[in-house]
């Protein structure tokens, strides 16, 4: 069965040439042209099937992308791309921020914007692997389960957030660069960009962290990347 | 240009500094009134006292002269009252009694007296004359007695007066230098102050064109250069809004080219997957909108990283990287296959960079080495003292030495590749992104010819200070990797 995705774009034009072109690439879209349509589109396909990943354009009248990525975000975990028309740190960081696993910049190879689909979705489909409970301190972690707790209380963390964890949990003490998380964490090779990692361990810290502003989990190894520390 | 000719032209006159010219133009006018207050002040004084000296003197003469006319009856008497006055006003007399000389002085005789004077006074006019006595200033005054049939004469010694004159002389010359050299030291303090904001205006326009396009005058220092300072900044806000302009125009134009560009990429790639479908005609139209979309895509990202470069927003996200490990990343990141030649002492030393514009720095090399001359043939990585050189050489045509410098600048491809433009299908803004990436990082790059045939382009980028990676936890989480500008 096809991939249902929703994308979210003002563009007539552009929306219709990118569904034609990942059509091509297997997907099955729906398309929405605002933020209000998405999210009405989202809650609707939520009771039946819901999306399976949503594209989400920065740049849209009314409600914009940050927005309607922060709204979908309080009740799902579900895989988002976001698309930005510029490269600079602010749009991109404040897309993920808002809780964007990854972006694309326009214009962009249909390519590329489907190597990274490919990517999140196979990820979301093989999260259920690792076995063990691991615990580290008031933080534990329930991998097969999909739950993180801490100091009883479960947290919420989306599918990237929850990976990054996994990833830096199963190599406790070990310092993974901001390109081996992209490797395992995103499943990208090539293409990622180190700034996904940094603002996810921000996102991540806010989230396991007793006082985000000083770790003592998931810590910076200057230059080299990530470790996480029981 | 009449203006500018005409600086150019009464620059070249005026060798001396501005400076100098107030400084010795203070200096003359204080000399000049100095001296000429001196020169007033001395012979105004100087007559005034010679003035009072001589009637004070006539006065006694005439007394004198009163004394000895009783005395008069005997050679003997009126020589004895001569040596009496003589005693009494420190003077010399002389007289001339019935027309022969009664002379009581050796130093005074008929024959010092000055002859006009003696002349005048001996027919009966009273007279007196300034005259030198064996070298000293002295008045002889000549006081007739006409009732005794004689002429009375006596001189009154000026040494005194001469003196004090010289003396009021000596302070007036002294206060005329002192003035000059305090006008020139106030020449020269005027200067420096009047030329400060001269000064804060050369050094506006420095920093200015250095780039730091906010810098302003400040205009309430000095009233009478309010308006040069405001015009200043007046022409400076021109200037920025129009540089702003222009660097905010190609950014929007590249932002407004991006939708369309995207649903150009997105309908290019649904007709590429059914180019089997197509008849010939229609496949090789579509090879041409393809090669043509993918060069507009990447000439109008280009043009929105060179204009962010201009306007001073682009990021800069450095960290320590491994010499080894980066150049690796980066080439292996351009897909293309080409050896690498770096020795282990280098490969461990760190450099602080933006590891995405180091990316781009040796994908628009390979890039243009492939375009240009058939691909890179190698990539050598050499330390010097305390920089690295990343070179990628080729074994293309090789660049002239002559456009070795301006093919790193904007839309100026080598002549070598203007025959083969269209086939080759650059944005023209590659190397010079090169040259700008390079810059940031405080780095040099260049061009030249290798002694095999081909070309070597060079990045020279400064050695980081820190030998190796210390791990040390960052307790507030932000590190030099999460820093950005």
């Amino acid at each position: 069965m096809p991939s249902h995705i929703l994308l979210v774009e003002d563009d007539e034009r552009i929306r219709t040439s990118m569904r034609l072109a990942l059509e091509d690439e297997g997907y099955e879209l729906a398309e929405a042209a605002s933020g209000e349509e998405a999210l009405e589109l989202a809650a609707q396909a939520a009771a039946g099937q819901p999306f399976e990943l949503l594209i989400i354009d920065i740049m849209l009248p009314g409600m914009d992308g940050f927005a309607c990525c922060r709204e979908l975000r309080r009740h799902s975990a579900v895989p988002i791309i976001m698309v930005t028309a510029r490269t600079d740190t602010h749009d991109v960081v404040a897309g993920l921020e808002a809780g964007a696993d990854d972006y694309v910049t326009k214009p962009f190879e249909p390519k590329e914007l489907a190597a990274r689909i490919r990517a999140l979705l196979r990820r979301a489909r093989a999260t259920d692997g690792t076995t063990a409970s691991l615990t580290f301190g008031e933080l534990e972690i329930l991998p097969e389960a999909g739950v993180v707790r801490l100091a009883g209380a479960e947290v919420h963390l989306t599918r990237t957030e929850f990976l990054l964890l996994c990833e830096l949990a199963a190599n406790v003490g070990k310092v993974l660069s901001r390109e081996q998380l992209l490797e395992r964490v995103w499943s990208y090779d090539y293409f990622g960009d180190g700034r996904l990692v940094d603002v996810h361990v921000r996102r991540l810290r806010t989230k396991v962290e007793p006082d985000p502003a000083n770790p003592r989990h998931v810590l910076t190894v200057r230059g080299l990347g990530y470790k996480l520390t029981p | 240009m009449w203006p500018w000719s005409r600086a150019v032209t009464r620059s070249r006159h005026s060798r001396l500094g501005l400076r100098t010219r107030v400084t010795i133009t203070f200096a003359l006018g204080a000399f000049t009134l100095s001296t000429a207050l001196g020169a007033i002040t001395y012979f105004t004084t100087r007559s005034s006292i010679l003035h009072q000296e001589n009637s004070a003197l006539a006065s006694e003469a005439y007394a004198n002269a009163d004394t000895l006319r009783p005395n008069l009856t005997s050679y003997t008497s009126a020589a004895d009252t001569l040596s009496n006055i003589d005693t009494v006003s420190g003077s010399e007399s002389f007289l001339v009694l019935d027309g022969s000389p009664i002379e009581i002085h050796f130093d005074l005789r008929q024959a010092n007296i000055p002859t006009a004077l003696f002349e005048l006074a001996t027919r009966g006019t009273p007279a007196s004359e300034t005259f030198r006595l064996d070298g000293v200033v002295s008045l002889a005054i000549g006081v007739p007695i006409p009732a005794d049939n004689a002429t009375y004469f006596e001189v009154f010694s000026l040494a005194q007066t001469a003196r004090t004159l010289q003396i009021i002389l000596a302070s007036l010359v002294v206060a005329g230098l002192v003035t000059t050299i305090a006008g020139t030291v106030l020449g020269r303090w005027a200067a420096a102050r009047a030329l400060r904001p001269l000064r804060d205006v050369s050094e506006a326009a420095l920093a200015i064109a250095s780039g730091r396009l906010d810098t302003r005058l400040q205009t309430d220092d000095v009233r009478d250069l309010a308006l040069l300072a405001s015009s200043f900044n007046r022409m400076v806000d021109r200037l920025q809004q129009r540089i702003e302009r222009d660097a905010r125009f190609t950014s929007d134009v590249s932002h407004e080219l991006r939708s369309p560009l995207t649903t150009l990429a997105a309908s290019l790639s649904v007709l590429e997957s059914r180019r089997d479908e197509l008849p010939d005609r229609s496949k090789q139209a579509l090879d041409l909108l393809a090669a043509e979309i993918r060069r507009f895509q990447r000439m109008v990202g280009d043009l929105l990283e060179i204009s962010r470069l201009d306007a001073g927003s682009a990021d800069f996200d450095t960290a320590l990287v491994e010499v080894g490990s980066l150049v690796r990343n980066a080439v292996a990141s351009t897909r293309a296959v080409v050896p690498i030649d770096i020795s282990t002492a280098v490969a461990s030393r760190l450099l602080l960079v933006d590891k995405r514009r180091f990316e781009r720095i040796m994908a628009n090399l390979i890039e243009n080495a492939s375009r240009y001359a058939g691909g890179a043939t190698r990539v050598a990585v050499v330390q010097r003292d305390d920089v690295v050189r990343v070179s990628v050489e080729d074994e293309g045509p090789g660049v002239r030495a002559e456009e070795r410098t301006r093919i790193f600048e904007r839309f100026a491809r080598g002549s070598v590749a203007a025959g083969s433009r269209g086939a080759g299908g650059g944005t023209g803004l590659g190397l010079a992104l090169v040259a700008e990436h390079v810059k940031l990082h405080g780095g040099k790059v260049w061009a030249e010819g290798r002694p095999a045939g081909g070309a070597r382009f060079v990045v020279e980028l400064p050695l980081s200070d820190e030998l190796s990676i210390t791990a040390e936890h960052d307790a507030a989480g932000v590190t030099a990797g999460e820093r950005r500008g």
